[in-house]
């Protein structure tokens, strides 16, 4: 009864599906900000007057 | 506290703390996901559903863990009026969100094949949702901040205020009777078996990896934009 | 005087949060057993019944749970009091002779039963495999 497969399908694997989708989308977001802002930065300060 | 609020140096470390914590930490997330799920014990009363401890515990940690140090990074950027205080507080937030988010999500999906329901008003659950609206209270004071406005100030008295909410979190299942059962991992020793704890620790590390990389990388990215800003007023100046 | 204004700074922010810890504290005090989620049966023994909707919980007391057609019964006990409850339903998977329980429902007013309409487990913080489970179970059953 406690090993039926609804409660992978239904619990386990959407708990998860959460959590790692919400990582990675948390990772991306930062990294790719940051290697934006970074290059900006970077590209201003060759063009200084 | 001085010589590690100089952004410059700052920046330095961070350039090397942010590789190491965003590796080390993907790995023992990935060890500890997939150990979690395919080779741990199921448990003797609940049987494969104690595997969302994994992801639900680390998520209940770095919710709270994230919010004591929001608070911290907000006493400093109010009494020492540290530019690099208030931007750690302001990356800290939409992860410390995130992670309270989860934590609810994952908390409910196993709630309900375990206990029955998806939710109750019991005093754990509840703290746990007030502390999802201190985040989202405080995204949205700073978020509408001008430079240095009196939001800014507004926002980080509201963490700290949020404080107050921590303890009770903490010890809620001690204090009142709750659904949720009480702490499994105490000082004194641990009432989870050692081939479960395994993975709990490889995701309690690796997750908290994760949130420092989440908040370096965001930290890299407001010192830039400020950077940016600054250089772009200059240009202007000079040009006028 | 630079300086000065950081430690007037300080002292707000660190007397801010003594008065909130004071007023946290005094809101606890008020508050108290109302945050409670259910009531144990040592808080509803030698009390008048309440007429209201409650909450009953604590152990499933073992070699007491009966069942009839749809309809269980069985014995709440907090290791002081007990009290008997009827729940007529779909038990949840963790329900189970010595361990947590959660009833919502009402008193019968004329037999003294608690009579649920909602059955919730409530699980302790133990985790282990079903072999260990098994062993344990073993030796506690060879002291006894």
């Amino acid at each position: 009864m406690l090993n039926r497969p609804e409660l992978w399908t239904a619990y386990i694997w959407p708990a998860y599906a959460l959590t790692i989708g919400g990582l990675v989308a948390l990772l991306a977001w930062s990294w790719l900000s940051m290697r934006a802002a970074e290059r900006r930065s970077e590209a201003l300060k060759r063009n200084r007057p | 506290m001085h010589r590690f609020a100089n952004p410059a140096r700052f920046l330095r470390i961070a350039r090397v703390a942010t590789p190491l914590t965003l590796w080390i930490g993907l790995a023992l997330t990935v060890a500890g996901l997939y150990i979690g799920l395919f080779a741990s014990p199921p448990d003797y009363q609940q049987g494969e559903s104690v595997r969302i401890m994994y992801v639900h515990v680390p998520a209940a940690w770095l919710g709270s863990g994230g919010y004591l140090s929001l608070a911290i990074a907000s006493a400093v950027a109010l009494i020492w009026r540290h530019p690099l205080a208030t931007i750690a507080a302001r990356a800290i937030a939409p992860a410390g969100a995130a992670f309270t988010a989860i934590c609810l999500v994952s908390g409910s999906l196993w709630g309900k094949p375990t206990w029955g329901t998806y939710w109750v008003w019991d005093a754990r659950l509840t703290s746990m949702l007030v502390l999802l609206f201190l985040y989202l209270g405080y995204l949205a004071l700073s978020a509408s901040e001008g430079e240095r406005g009196e939001e800014r100030r507004a926002a980080s008295i509201l963490a700290l205020v949020g404080v107050i909410n921590l303890p009770i979190i903490k010890y809620s299942v001690e204090w009142w009777n709750t659904l949720h059962q009480g702490p499994s991992i105490k000082l004194t020793g641990s009432a989870i078996d050692g081939h479960m704890l395994l993975p709990l620790f490889l995701c309690l590390g690796g997750f908290t990896l994760l949130f420092a990389a989440i908040v370096l990388m965001r930290m890299r990215a407001m010192l830039a934009e400020q950077r940016v800003e600054a250089r772009s007023r200059r240009l202007a100046e000079a040009l006028a | 005087m630079k300086l000065k204004a950081k430690h007037q700074r300080l002292t707000l922010v660190v007397g801010a949060m003594i008065a909130l810890g004071g007023a946290g504290a005094l809101a606890f005090s008020t508050l108290g057993s109302k945050a409670t989620y259910f009531y144990a049966p040592s808080d509803l023994v030698g009390k008048a019944p309440p007429t209201e909707a409650i909450r009953l919980g604590g152990m499933v007391e073992k070699g007491t749970l009966k069942k009839d057609g749809s309809t269980v019964h069985f014995i709440v006990t907090d290791n002081a009091r007990t009290w008997p409850v009827a729940y007529t339903g779909i038990l949840p998977d963790l329900f189970r002779e010595g361990q947590g329980v959660i009833a919502e429902g009402k008193i019968d007013p004329a037999s003294g039963v608690f009579t649920a309409d909602t059955i919730l487990a409530k699980h302790d913080e133990k985790y282990m495999p079903p072999e260990v489970a098994g062993a344990l179970h073993k030796v506690a059953g060879k002291v006894e």
